[in-house]
């Protein structure tokens, strides 16, 4: 079915459930990674404001991330000791800025990931070797 | 290779070739995509090709299969008109400029892949058309020329600095759409994809939605890259560095790159990244498989169409101008020379060069009918052919030279005939080249030019943004060494102890800057290199418009000996224009007949064998280094064949073998010739049992092991490039057994075998010496019969040889010609002859600020009458005031008008004089001013009143250094003759009468210090010094270079205790055990200059005699150091 195919394949009306699109999390989220993956939906949270910032929310926390070595991304993070499991990992980037300053040098590289209903960017800084919590989308 | 999923091609890769935009080095992206078992690769440099044979080859010799393709910058497609026809909010903004000086240009990104011969072919000629346009017009691909030389290519729709995914990103979709549609219109259907690339950056994932989108609209194929730019993730540093640099400006650069992603990415992360889209990694393998058939004819070769007549061959043209040229050269002609050229003749036909040597023997032909010198050189020497067309000038016959050593048939390689052309006119036989075979099919040769040490380091620190001051002294003082020698160089060399670089904060600079060692920076120009061709050059590769304004190649002459194309070197030798002069010269002096022709002499004067054995050889052609003078005074040339032994033993081969002493020894009985074999007395005897010459390789050979001179060829060129011990132990083993199969003792063969191995990767092509003796014995001739000629056809020659003009003018005053100085009532603008070849005008060329309309208008207005007086002078002339200055300063106007004291005015008067005079001459006319007589401001008093200048000598010869670079009156070191008396210092002059080992103080001013290679490979530095009574050539061992290493660079005079070498056998040197620096002081304290402190005349370093300003030394911090330490120093 090609791309979007967990939306595609979806029923949205499905019979006995005339309110309800969804019928549990587990038929909720593949849609709603599919829909948070896919480029051409801009979220409001991602729309700029007029001051130049956008809804997102911006943090700049530690956290201590549990790592799938396998897979190569984040398992589940804690914050204010509270372990976060991470359900799918959203996107994937990198920044790489400033490296000839010391005092400036920028280098992350994040993941944004769902969990438990909300959407975060936790980034491992290469530079300084840990995690952090730098956004909170929704 | 079908589109099975799990592999991967980079298509879009940017090597160094990218001019500043490429981290990668070729063979490091082949040896990676290797290692990643990647089927195939791609090249895809801006705007151009230059890396791309080198590319191809060794990818073939990895078994990789090469894509050979570029970036180009291609015209907007999407809408039309410019950008700056559109609306601010529906604009892109333009791409950062790319590609290589006259080449380069901004905008949009393309990709092109050639997916066969044809396609390689059209992208040439469509970057050729693109390129040449006009030399002012941006590089920029038209969409009509794309349209027209698309067939055999395969077009991508670009980077992220493609229109489509700058439209994209910018939320332009409709523009995208049109550009892709207007882009793929251009290309062969289906060879046109829309290019994804995911950077990794928040907005990647966007953009490519977008361009699938795209494709899938208009039905068109996508297909991934990663648009690499370095290797690995960690070496984005240097690509940063480096592309900052090259758009001069600090870092982040043109791009500010948001991450360092552009690197050479596995299968496997290029198709998780596109996870989603697995045909766009798919279609990467399907168009590396459409490109299979792509195959460069190497091994063919593409001779220029010779001029033949109908009815003829090549071959036939070629065997009748031969026989023709033997009747000429050989009276009576010899059984050996007919017999050399029967054989020649029929290897050459064999070989399918005839129409080589007949498109040389054309432009040799034309030079001559043209009065114009030229002399060919090299192993060409080695061919009766050559000799007998006239091409080269030294008798292979007599000189035992053999042709196999030129071409040999067991390797048949494009043949090299270097000619060397009177340099002054050269331009003559450039512009009968483009006549004779067309513009379209000439071009000149390219250059690589790639980083030392020196240039990394400012590349480095003009990327970290410091100051222009700070990158000059970060990199000036750094040794000619490669980049990555730099932390060894610091630590190791004496000169480089206090060096700024040693200090932490410019560690990254130090580290980056290691990492670009020889990393390709930009094209150049090859001095003389061009490449001739029967179908347009254009067809075969791109071209594009050099610095000069000439058209280059953007190949350099390994890729264009690759191609099987003619590469001609019409070489510049400024010896032969100083030959010439000199010649002409002469001749106006004592009349046409009494000066032969010296190419013609016969070489057995024993005059000039005397002159060259006592080391008096400044200016003779390759026998006037220091090197050469040493060896003169051991080798006592007294034959023409000492002259050839000469000049091929004082090479580097030669050296770091050290040949010379056993030849010396053996030539003055000192040891005996003895040879392991019979057979090579006869083969040696030229050289005493030496083997010298490539040549000797061969004949060795022959006579031990009964080799033919062809396979012996084969033997020495084995033994010479690569050797690996294996490899060794085989040739060895070969030699050995067909030795021994013709009977010779085993030891002997051994022994033999021994000797060829140690001295085959060192001799010297004799060939190439013959021809170079030619002309060194013309160069001696003329120096020992016209010297004033001779001196003064150098000094109009500049820059030549091994020596300054201020040598050169400081040994012909030694040899009692006198130096007459510039003046404005005798000076033409080159030097002259004057008294009956006994005195040198110096030209005004030289003077600092005279202007080419100045130095026609002297001459012309003396024609009228002589200038009498300053006031005349500028009234005439209407000379400029720094012009004037200058002239007077270097006394052109002295003795010129007459002041009230009744006598003529000072320099100082003069200089005083000179801007009221100017100005009355600027009211004249105007107000009605004629005044002719002024009074002098008053002036200091005269330092010397006997002397017309009423300057000092100090004062006079600082001005001459400072505004000509010459020592017209004497010597520096002559003003401190008493202190230096005072102090012990022996002369140069008086060192020969010396006994060996004495012990000895000399002083001298620097000419030349060079460190070669040795064997040991411990430095040691050869100085050349020069006293006022000659050269001094001092050796500095490595223990007292590391003391005194830093004084040698940082001053220009030095006080020199050492022990004495006088003997036969290592000629006459000092060795130095203490270096301190000197300077000579006027009176009043200042230092007196010992070079030249500005630029030369309005012709420039490349045509004013003098050149360029030279640091006097480091700093005045150092002359303040030296005044600390009280080292030596006089006063006048």
């Amino acid at each position: 079915m090609g791309r979007n195919a967990a939306i595609k394949r979806y029923d949205a009306t499905p019979a006995g459930q005339p309110l309800e699109l969804f019928d549990s999390t587990r038929s909720r989220r593949p849609v709603i990674v599919e829909l948070l993956r896919s480029p051409w939906i801009v979220r409001a949270s991602e729309i700029g404001r007029s001051d130049g910032g956008c809804a997102t929310k911006r943090v700049e926390e530690s956290v201590s991330v549990e790592w799938d070595a396998h897979r190569q991304c984040p398992l589940s993070f804690t914050r204010s000791d509270r372990r976060y499991i991470v359900d799918a990992v959203i996107q994937v980037w990198a920044t790489e800025r400033r490296w000839w300053d010391p005092r400036r040098h920028v280098s992350r590289r994040f993941f944004r990931v769902l969990s438990q209903g909300g959407v975060y960017d936790l980034a491992f800084d290469r530079a300084r070797g840990g995690w952090l919590l730098t956004g909170i989308q929704d | 290779m079908g589109a099975a999923s799990g592999g991967f091609v980079h298509l879009h890769t940017h090597s160094p070739f990218s001019f500043m935009d490429g981290a990668a080095s070729i063979e490091g992206l082949i040896a990676r995509a290797a290692e990643l078992e990647m089927p195939a690769l791609a090249l895809t440099d801006h705007q151009g090709l230059s890396g791309a044979i080198r590319f191809y080859t060794a990818c073939k010799a990895a078994g990789i299969m090469p894509l050979v393709g570029c970036e180009v910058v291609v015209e907007t497609a999407g809408v039309a008109g410019g950008e700056a026809d559109l609306p601010p909010e529906a604009r892109l903004v333009t791409p950062a400029s790319v590609g290589f000086g006259r080449a380069s240009a901004s905008g949009f990104h393309l990709t092109l892949l050639a997916r066969d011969f044809e396609g390689y072919r059209n992208l040439c000629r469509l970057l050729s058309r693109t390129h040449l346009r006009g030399a002012e017009v941006p590089s920029v691909v038209h969409l009509h020329d794309l349209k027209t030389f698309s067939g055999g290519l395969i077009g991508l729709s670009g980077c992220g600095n493609g229109e489509a995914a700058q439209a994209v990103a910018a939320g332009h979709a409709g523009r995208a759409s049109a550009a892709i549609a207007r882009l793929s219109d251009c290309f062969e259907p289906g060879s046109f994809y829309v290019e994804l690339v995911h950077t990794l950056t928040v907005h990647a994932p966007r953009v490519i939605s977008g361009l699938v989108r795209v494709a899938d609209d208009l039905g068109l194929p996508v297909v991934a890259t990663n648009d690499v730019h370095y290797l690995r993730a960690r070496d984005h540093r240097l690509h940063d560095v480096l592309s900052a640099a090259g758009a001069r400006m600090a870092l982040p650069g043109p791009y500010d790159r948001p991450n360092g992603e552009l690197w050479l990415k596995p299968a496997s992360a290029m198709r998780e990244l596109f996870s989603g889209i697995e045909r766009a990694c798919d279609a990467t393998l399907e168009i590396a498989a459409r490109c299979a058939g792509f195959e460069l004819p190497l091994g063919e070769f593409h001779f220029p169409g010779a001029d033949i007549p109908a009815g003829e061959t090549p071959y036939s043209v070629l065997a009748k101008e031969s026989w023709r040229g033997l009747e000429h050269r050989y009276r009576p002609m010899t059984p050996e020379a007919i017999r050399r050229l029967q054989h020649e003749l029929a290897l050459i036909d064999q070989m399918g060069f005839p129409e080589y040597f007949l498109v040389v023997k054309e432009i040799v032909d034309f030079a001559k009918r043209s009065g114009i010198r030229c002399s060919g050189r090299g192993s060409a020497g080695d061919s009766i052919v050559s000799y007998a067309l006239g091409i080269t000038d030294a008798d292979p016959v007599r000189h035992d030279l053999l042709f196999e050593r030129f071409l040999n048939p067991e390797r048949r390689q494009m043949p090299d005939i270097d000619v060397d052309f009177d340099s002054a006119r050269r331009d003559e036989i450039i512009d009968f080249i483009y006549r004779r075979f067309g513009h379209e099919h000439v071009a000149m040769v390219a250059t690589v030019n790639t980083t030392t040490a020196r240039s990394a380091v400012r590349i480095a620190a003009r990327a970290f943004g410091l100051p222009i001051a700070e990158v000059n002294s970060l990199s000036r003082h750094l040794p000619w060494v490669s980049a990555r020698k730099i932390r060894e160089v610091l630590e190791s060399y004496p000169e480089c102890r206090d060096h700024p670089l040693h200090d932490p904060r410019y560690t990254p600079i130090l580290e980056i800057a290691e990492q670009l060692d020889h990393t390709p920076t930009h094209l150049g120009t090859h001095l003389g290199g061009f490449i001739i061709t029967r179908e347009p050059v254009a067809s075969w590769m791109p071209l594009q418009w050099a610095a000069k304004g000439t058209v280059v190649s953007q190949y350099d002459k390994d890729d264009i000996e690759v191609l099987g194309l003619v590469k001609m070197d019409i070489l510049g030798l400024r010896t032969h224009s100083a030959i010439s002069e000199a010649v002409e010269l002469a001749r106006a002096r004592v009349g046409e007949d009494a000066v032969p022709e010296p190419f013609d002499l016969v070489p057995d004067d024993p005059r000039v064998y005397e002159q060259v054995s006592s080391a008096d050889t400044v200016g003779m052609f390759q026998l006037e280094s220091s090197g050469q003078r040493n060896l003169s005074t051991r080798l006592k040339p007294s034959r023409f064949e000492d002259i050839i032994a000469q000049i091929s033993l004082f090479r580097p081969g030669p050296l770091e073998a050290e040949m010379i002493v056993p030849f010396i020894r053996r030539r003055h009985g000192l040891e005996p010739v003895s040879v392991p074999h019979e057979g090579m007395r006869a083969v040696l005897g030229d050289t005493y049992g030496v083997i010298v010459y490539q040549e000797q390789v061969l004949l060795v050979a022959r006579a031990v092991a009964g080799f033919g001179l062809a396979e012996a060829d084969s033997l020495r060129r084995a033994m010479t490039k690569g050797r690996s011990r294996e490899e060794m132990e085989r040739i060895r083993g070969h030699f050995l057994e067909r030795a021994l199969a013709r009977g010779v003792d085993a030891e002997v063969a051994a022994e033999v075998f021994r000797q060829l191995e140690g001295f085959a990767a060192y001799g010297f092509n004799k060939a190439h010496a013959a021809c170079f003796a030619v002309v060194s014995y013309a160069t001696a001739w003329l120096r020992t019969y016209y010297p004033g000629e001779f001196a003064t056809a150098i000094l109009n020659n500049e820059p030549m040889g091994f020596y300054t003009p201020r040598l050169v003018v400081n040994d012909a005053r030694r040899h009692g010609i006198r130096i007459l100085p510039p003046h404005i009532n005798a000076s033409e603008a080159r030097y002259t002859v004057e008294e009956a070849g006994t005195a040198i005008r110096v030209g005004l060329r030289d003077v600092h600020r005279m202007t080419a309309r100045l130095l026609e208008e002297i001459p012309r207005e003396r024609t009228v009458r002589p200038f009498c007086d300053l006031t005349d002078f500028l009234r005439r002339t209407r000379a400029e005031v720094s012009a004037t200055e200058s002239l007077i300063r270097i006394g052109a106007l002295d003795g010129l008008g007459i002041t009230e004291a009744d006598r003529p005015p000072t320099r100082d008067e003069l200089l005083a004089l000179l801007p009221e005079v100017k100005a009355v001459l600027a009211r004249e006319g105007s107000a009605g001013d004629d005044v002719l007589c002024l009074a002098p401001a008053p002036v200091r008093p005269a330092e010397d009143a006997s002397h017309v200048s009423g300057w000092s000598p100090a004062r006079r010869l600082s001005a001459e250094l400072e505004l000509v670079g010459l020592s017209l009156t004497d010597h520096p070191l002559a003003l401190a003759t008493a202190d230096l008396i005072a102090r012990g210092v022996t002369w140069a002059r008086d060192l020969r009468e010396l006994p060996d080992r004495s012990r000895v103080r000399v002083c001298g001013v620097r000419e030349r210090a060079q460190t070669p290679r040795t064997r040991s490979g411990k430095r040691t530095c050869f100085l050349t010094l020069e006293d006022p009574t000659g050269l001094l050539d001092v050796v500095v061992f490595s223990d007292t270079l590391a003391r005194a290493g830093d004084v040698i660079v940082k001053h220009r005079a030095y006080l020199i205790d050492g022990t004495l070498q006088n003997n036969c056998e290592r000629g006459l040197a000092i060795v130095a055990n203490d270096i301190k620096p000197y300077v000579v002081r006027t009176a009043s304290g200042s230092p007196v200059r010992m070079r030249r402190g500005v630029p030369s005349g309005p012709m420039g370093p490349s045509l004013g005699g003098a050149g360029a300003p030279e640091e006097e030394s480091w700093s005045e911090v150092a002359i303040a150091a030296e005044e600390r330490a009280g080292w030596g120093e006089g006063r006048t």
